[in-house]
């Protein structure tokens, strides 16, 4: 167990020594121990193809461990029932990778999904939407197709979709990958904002400047495994602009493990 | 599913928004298949068409035939004929349950045997079988055993013929008919259940992932499955109205270029008089639509339970 001190907050993700093998022979992951607690805000980091987007689809229940048990909310989730998962799932918010917003559906619809899917009236929601659209910056975009948004625009969509439904636990992959520096940092002003508001936050990057920024505990994946707990240390000296993000990586990783 | 208004907050101006589909129309898929599923709503239509006619003719047949029978006298003497008619004659217009009685004349007789004798002058010797149409009511029309006593008592010649073997005959061909035609019908309808299978299945593949995103945000997998019925029912409903509608134009055309026609075939009055038989149609469309909704969803609910996530 980490985090003594944070034992009375409520458990939301528990890995008990998941691993995860998409072809049954190598190993992305291999005895993932991990904790996500009520309100927390981590990190998960690790260089392109260390299998942070894996372990964040073995928490929207995307993906099935191949070994160990993912517990979610209280649930063991390896034997739920198909018929279980939809209620998880609407307890957690995503932001994929991808952003994965319909190409057919107005941001407005993008972000009513959520709440679409579990029957809710448009009444009740299209005030929400409005104003979480507004909040990202979205407000004159509304009724704009997602063809004709930039990608930071439709990341902001795919963040205000993940926040419609107020989940317990938001996921973000590589929320700052596909957008300039300052967006990024409004991006993920918005998350600590509402993390600050009561929400558990994970945030997938490889950008380790940012992480540094941030001052949140991480959990650092390397070799398939999770190799780092704790808030990543000050570095002395910053990385020269361009350099390899991998090898920034792993040098800051030996250098606070 | 209605119009709501709702207003942005950076603006003053009311925007109406509509809640569309979530699985996009198949614009290359769909028309294909709306046109497939015309074609099969067509052929239904006909060979349910075909059913109802054949009902009705058999219908207009029978309720010729079970009012009236035919008593014939044959004897080898021409006088004994003409006597034994005669008497037999009175006996039935006496006889209660009987409608009409007409006797034919020996000339009259004579132009039916035509076809089988010839123009050729026909002998008086020749005793030309005496023939009495009676039109009856349908109670004795069921049982004629008193009436063939009585007439075997005055007129030993008389033959009771109740077209019994004709009208059975008629019965057992419009019921061969009918199996046909619905037997048709099931298999189109069978045919139509196919398709839509085939095109749910695409359907899920070529929306993947539409479908998974759905999952992902919260979908449980029926309301994926309705949302893929609604989109099925509407196809279904669209194409087999296009269906019905050509298949009524056909029939209203053949209806009207067989107007002049003498009523000799079996089918033509029905098919003058198809008022009855084009209502019936509508059950096809209803079907198609139902058919389509449930096969689909079916078809969905199916490929979904086996999957553990998306
Ligand atoms: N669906 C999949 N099937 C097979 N291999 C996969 C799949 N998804 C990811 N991988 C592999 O797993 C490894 C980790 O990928 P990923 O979790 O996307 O890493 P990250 O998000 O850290 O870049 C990569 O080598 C990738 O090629
Ligand atoms: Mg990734």
């Amino acid at each position: 167990m980490i985090q003594e001190s944070q034992k009375d907050r409520s458990i939301l993700v528990k890995f008990d020594h998941v691993g995860l093998s998409y072809d049954g022979v190598a190993d992305i992951l291999s005895d993932v121990d991990m904790v996500i607690r009520d309100g927390d805000f981590r990190f998960l980091t690790g260089p392109s193809g260390a299998g942070k987007t894996s372990l964040l689809k073995m928490i929207y229940l995307a993906q099935r461990p191949s070994t160990g048990a993912v517990t979610l909310f209280g649930e063991n989730v390896n034997q739920m029932p198909r018929e279980q998962l939809p209620l998880m799932r609407r307890r957690i918010g995503v932001v994929f990778q991808e952003f994965r917003l319909l190409e057919h559906l107005t941001a407005f619809e993008n972000v009513a999904l959520p709440m679409r899917v579990q029957g809710v009236n448009q009444n009740e929601y299209a005030q929400d939407v409005t104003e979480l659209l507004t909040w990202v910056g979205l407000g004159d975009r509304i009724f704009a197709l997602p063809e004709t948004l930039s990608g930071g625009e439709k990341q902001r969509v795919a963040l205000a979709r993940a926040l419609v439904a107020k989940p317990d636990l938001i996921l973000a992959d590589e929320p700052t990958g596909n957008v300039d520096p300052i967006m990024g940092e409004r991006i993920m002003r918005l998350l600590v904002e509402l993390n600050r508001l009561g929400t558990a936050v994970i945030v997938a990057t490889h950008d380790l400047d940012l992480v540094r920024r941030m001052k949140k505990n991480i959990l650092r994946l390397k070799g398939g495994r999770l190799t780092l707990h704790g808030p990543l240390k000050e570095r002395t000296h910053k990385p020269a602009a361009g350099q390899d993000q991998g090898a920034a990586a792993s040098r800051s990783a030996m250098g606070a493990g | 599913m209605g119009e709501t208004m709702e207003k942005p907050l950076d603006g003053s101006a009311l925007v109406p928004t509509k809640r569309r589909p979530l699985l996009p129309e198949a614009g290359a898929a769909g028309a294909p298949l709306i046109t497939v599923i015309a074609v099969i709503s067509f052929l239904a239509c006909m060979s349910l068409a075909g059913f109802f006619l054949v009902r009705q003719a058999a219908q207009e047949w029978t309720s010729d035939l079970t009012g009236s029978i035919t008593v014939q006298i044959i004897s080898n003497s021409p006088a004994d004929i003409s006597r034994q008619t005669d008497a037999a004659a009175a006996i039935l217009r006496t006889t209660s349950g009987v409608v009409s009685v007409k006797v034919y004349s020996l000339d009259e007789r004579r132009k039916l045997l035509e076809p089988w004798l010839g123009q050729a002058e026909i002998s008086d010797d020749l005793p030309v079988p005496g023939i009495i149409a009676v039109k009856v009511q349908k109670a004795l029309r069921k049982d004629l055993s008193g009436l063939r006593s009585q007439l075997a008592e005055i007129a030993p010649g008389a033959v009771v013929d109740d077209h019994g073997v004709w009208n059975d005959s008629l019965a057992a061909s419009a019921r061969t008919g009918q199996i046909l035609a619905f037997g048709i019908f099931l298999m189109i309808m069978l045919a139509a259940i196919a398709v839509i299978i085939y095109a749910a299945r695409a359907g899920l593949a070529a929306n993947k992932e539409i479908i998974d995103v759905l999952h992902l945000v919260g979908a449980s997998d029926e309301f994926v499955a309705a949302e893929v019925q609604r989109r099925f029912f509407l196809l279904g409903l669209r194409g087999a109205v296009m269906g019905l509608a050509l298949a009524i134009l056909v029939l209203l055309f053949a209806g009207w270029a067989l107007q002049g026609v003498e009523p000799s075939g079996y089918f033509l009055p029905a098919i003058r008089n198809q008022s009855g038989t084009l209502f019936w149609l509508i059950i096809v469309p209803l079907l198609m639509c139902t058919v389509a909704a449930f096969s689909a969803k079916r078809t969905v609910m199916r490929a979904l339970a086996g999957r553990w996530s998306q």
